[in-house]
């Protein structure tokens, strides 16, 4: 199916060649789809646990809840190798 | 009746004075439908030194991608001007798990050719669409480089709202003429771009 693009307003068919840029956009896009999800999962998980580092610091004892808590962080991306997989992750309730 | 304000007659019998209220100057508007870019050819010129283009409900045709721009200094023949930027973002999803205020590193460019992204993820569903601006700062300048500031929000694929602020400039002292809009994949099937001029 042929794209079209709006320039200036006027719907325009691509040419072969910008067909071909785009199919290849496309795919570079789609290739890298596991990579951005699981970048942006690990993000968030940093996030998290630096939230809770203030509980590691020497003059205080981290309870048992949160050690369970920031080890589950540490380990939410084992056996993620889908982007299914990432979007659907499960995070642990913060104690 | 009138309000005048230190000897300037701002409203006269109900009716603003000419010169106030008129620095925003419709240009164009474009329309998407199913559309693989959207291009600004023409009206991106030395008349204004200031351009506005507003997004409003840009919606993809595939789920998760990201909505970004490139420059032009030869009429859109090609869209490859070079790049330095940086971009933040502030997310908060409707289950209220996931909340933050970040630098997106993979957002950025550090001169680059490649289009620039304004979002993260947008999602595809009925209801889910982009809304914001970007401000482009005197393309016409051939002494200095060009400015630009962007600031959007988007309903993401995972169900959260992002709002992404984007600044950098094109590493270019040439002018600046068109400027072109599209999906990282897909189509945008539906929305509107609209371009104001600054007087």
């Amino acid at each position: 199916m042929p794209r079209f693009k709006l320039v200036n307003g006027v719907q325009v068919q691509l040419t072969a060649e910008e067909e071909a840029a785009r199919d290849a956009e496309e795919a570079a896009w789609t290739a890298g789809a596991f990579d951005r999800a699981i970048a942006n999962l690990r993000a968030e998980r940093d996030r998290k646990i630096a939230e809770t580092d203030y509980h590691a610091l020497s003059d205080n004892t981290m309870s048992a809840e949160m050690t369970t808590y920031r080890q589950a962080l540490r380990d939410i991306t084992n056996g993620l190798d889908t982007v299914e997989k990432v979007n659907n992750v499960t995070w642990p309730t913060k104690p | 009746m009138g309000l005048i304000s230190n000897g300037t007659t701002i409203f006269d019998n109900g009716s603003m004075a000419s010169g106030f209220g008129s620095s925003l100057k419709f240009i164009s508007k474009a329309t998407a439908s199913a559309s693989a870019s959207i291009e600004f050819t023409s009206g991106i010129d030395s008349t204004y030194k200031e351009y506005v283009f507003y997004f409003v409900n840009l919606h993809p045709a595939n789920d998760a991608v990201q909505f970004q721009f490139n420059l032009s200094t030869d009429g859109g023949s090609t869209y490859a001007v070079t790049k330095t930027t940086t971009f933040f973002r502030a997310r908060h999803r409707e289950d209220d798990v996931v909340t933050s205020l970040d630098y997106k590193t993979a957002n950025d460019l550090a001169q680059s050719t490649s289009d620039q992204i304004l979002n993260d993820g947008l999602g595809n569903d009925n209801d889910q669409a982009l809304s914001g601006s970007l401000t482009l700062f005197n393309p016409s300048s051939t002494t200095f480089v060009k400015h630009f500031i962007s600031d959007i929000n988007e309903i993401q694929d995972n169900d959260m709202s992002l709002r992404g602020f984007l600044a950098g400039y094109g590493n270019t002292t040439s002018a600046i003429d068109a400027v072109k809009f599209q999906m990282s994949s897909g189509n945008i099937d539906a929305g509107e771009i609209l371009l104001f001029g600054v007087s």
